[in-house]
């Protein structure tokens, strides 16, 4: 088994949360191997938060760093879509924030738009967790991770005071049936 | 046991603590900054020292004391802050200090790109120290192995009284992996011989048949002489021929006569393999994936990765390639371990491709700068 797993965002959307979270949860929690990489900007800056993660269920299959052909793909913003999606394959499961506006997508990609910002100011009053609303629909729809896995992670990797809101985040983004 | 998913840099800082680690001297550089940072906030709670010095010449003397006085000690630093290192990398060899040096590559000359990679130390770790002497160098192609080597790298240098490298880079350091990590109970922990007397603490310099002396240090009773000068026996300065030849005939010899202690590498694919590429370090791992598209499209492609740079085994690359009918080198520099490996191998046309990427050639570029042989 060998999954790619391709995240871009801005500079405060909590990209690279998600990724260490996801990456955590498989290490950790599960029996996979993982590797990840990140990239960032400032966040005052606006720059692209990107994070490469590839899960292997042996060693042997672990070698370039990077994606080159993402099975699953989480874009926050159109502009990352564009910059991004040579390296998405064609079979991938590709989520878009759809708060944005969303340029034209590939007809093999199955795909789910949901305003992940929007719901997240809306029904937890902060434009902060859709991250995790994100997350919680990826393992959802892909079932990438066991979902308690995940839940273990965030408790590991998030901020003490943000980690109730952060779960509730998930579990909202885990019955979203879109 | 327990699996966790950390960065290279911090997969060596457990290595390291796992090997003995008490006293880690550094300057701040980066890409190597984050491994002191992660130091300094577990190191103290294991009643290990981190001391930030004013430069990098003054941490490795730092390091050197520690080691004289008996803790197992190490720095980090990038290729800049080794150029400062090197003279008393060279103290530390002369003196027969166990430390380790952790480089991780950056790309240069100079301040270069500080944030970016490439494979560009490989010399500069082996021979920048001035005078006759041999350093072993070990490189990991991924966080576990970080962690591994870094164990390694504190037990050849205890076992072999002697400065060692780790060269990892800049890709490698911040890429975050699953890693194994072991407790000093689950690894062999290797640690340098001490005098058994007063008698034989007198002679800090006297060689066992390996090689290697007893090493008295600070604080055990024993009146120690450290001495950057050539030496005798006692550690008295001895500016004589016969002295400083065979002091420094038997600083190179206790590094590669023990070349099984240190060398190591790794085939993948290689059994039925006509072509082979070459490659060590974070290079290795789009290298592995290369292989396995040229398998794919019906080459018969191996890799042979090299975990040990120096001391350089001839031997063991020859045979590793024997059957190979053309050799890749692959190397983010300009081509600087293809001369090691075309030196060696007698049987096969040794091409050297250097592919250098500050992200790291990717598998595609491999592929493509090969194919061009084929």
């Amino acid at each position: 088994m060998r999954k790619e797993f391709l995240a871009a965002g801005r500079g405060g959307q909590g990209i690279l949360i998600l990724g260490h979270v996801l990456g955590l949860a498989a290490a950790k929690y599960t029996g996979l191997y993982v590797t990840g990489t990140e990239s960032y900007d400032a966040e005052t800056r606006g720059g692209d938060s990107r994070v490469d993660l590839i899960f292997t269920d042996s060693q042997d299959e672990l070698d370039y760093f990077k994606v080159r052909s993402a099975d699953i793909a989480l874009f926050m913003y159109s502009d990352q879509l564009l910059k991004y999606r040579r390296l998405v394959g064609n079979e991938a499961i590709v989520f878009i924030d759809s708060s944005f506006h969303i340029p034209e997508l590939r007809s093999s990609w199955q795909v789910y738009r949901v305003p992940y910002t929007d719901m997240a100011e809306e029904k937890l009053g902060t434009h902060v967790v859709a991250n995790m609303i994100a997350l919680g629909h990826i393992i959802r729809k892909t079932g990438l991770i066991d979902r308690e896995a995940v839940i273990s992670s965030i408790k590991e990797v998030v901020r003490k005071r943000w980690v109730s809101v952060d779960l509730k985040a998930f579990e909202l983004g885990m019955e979203l049936d879109p | 046991m327990r699996a966790d998913y950390i960065t290279t840099n911090i997969a060596i800082a457990e290595g390291a603590m796992a090997a003995g680690l008490m006293f880690y001297a550094g300057y701040p550089i980066t890409p190597a900054s984050d491994l002191f940072e992660y130091l300094a906030s577990v190191l103290p709670s294991r009643n290990g020292v981190v001391a930030q010095f004013e430069d990098e010449i003054a941490s490795i003397n730092a390091v050197i004391g520690a080691s004289w006085a008996g803790v197992k000690a190490m720095t980090a630093t990038s290729g800049p802050g080794f150029s400062l290192m090197v003279e008393g990398l060279g103290l530390a060899i002369i003196t027969e200090a166990p430390l380790v040096v952790v480089d991780i590559m950056r790309a240069g000359p100079s301040t270069g790109v500080p944030t970016k990679a490439t494979q560009s130390d490989v010399y500069q770790v082996r021979f920048s120290s001035h005078g006759i002497y041999s350093i072993p160098v070990l490189v990991p192609w991924s966080a576990q192995e970080g962690f591994d080597l870094a164990v390694k790298a504190f037990n050849i240098a205890e076992r072999l009284r002697t400065p060692v490298v780790l060269l990892s880079d800049a890709v490698l350091a911040h890429a975050w992996e699953k890693v194994s990590l072991r407790s000093s109970e689950e690894i062999q922990v290797v640690n340098r011989k001490k005098p058994k007397n007063l008698e034989e603490g007198m002679f800090p310099f006297k060689p066992e048949n390996d090689l290697v002396p007893p090493m008295p240090c600070f604080g055990e009773g024993f009146g120690v002489k450290v001495e950057s000068l050539s030496h005798d026996e006692r550690g008295w300065y001895a500016p004589d021929n016969e002295t400083y030849k065979k002091l420094v005939w038997r600083l190179v010899k206790k590094i590669e006569n023990n070349m099984s202690l240190i060398w190591d590498s790794e085939r993948y694919f290689t059994n039925d393999a006509e072509y082979a590429i070459v490659a060590y370090g974070s290079v290795a791992r789009p290298a592995y994936a290369a292989v396995k598209e040229f398998r794919r499209e019906g080459y018969k492609f191996g890799l042979y990765r090299l975990k040990t740079l120096w001391p350089f085994n001839d031997r063991d690359v020859a045979n590793s390639l024997r059957k190979i009918k053309k050799v890749f080198v692959v190397e983010n520099n300009e081509g600087k371990m293809y001369r090691e490996i075309a030196r060696s191998v007698k049987s096969a046309e040794v091409i050297s491709v250097p592919l250098i990427n500050l992200e790291v050639p990717p598998p595609e570029e491999i592929e493509e700068a090969v194919k061009e042989w084929l």
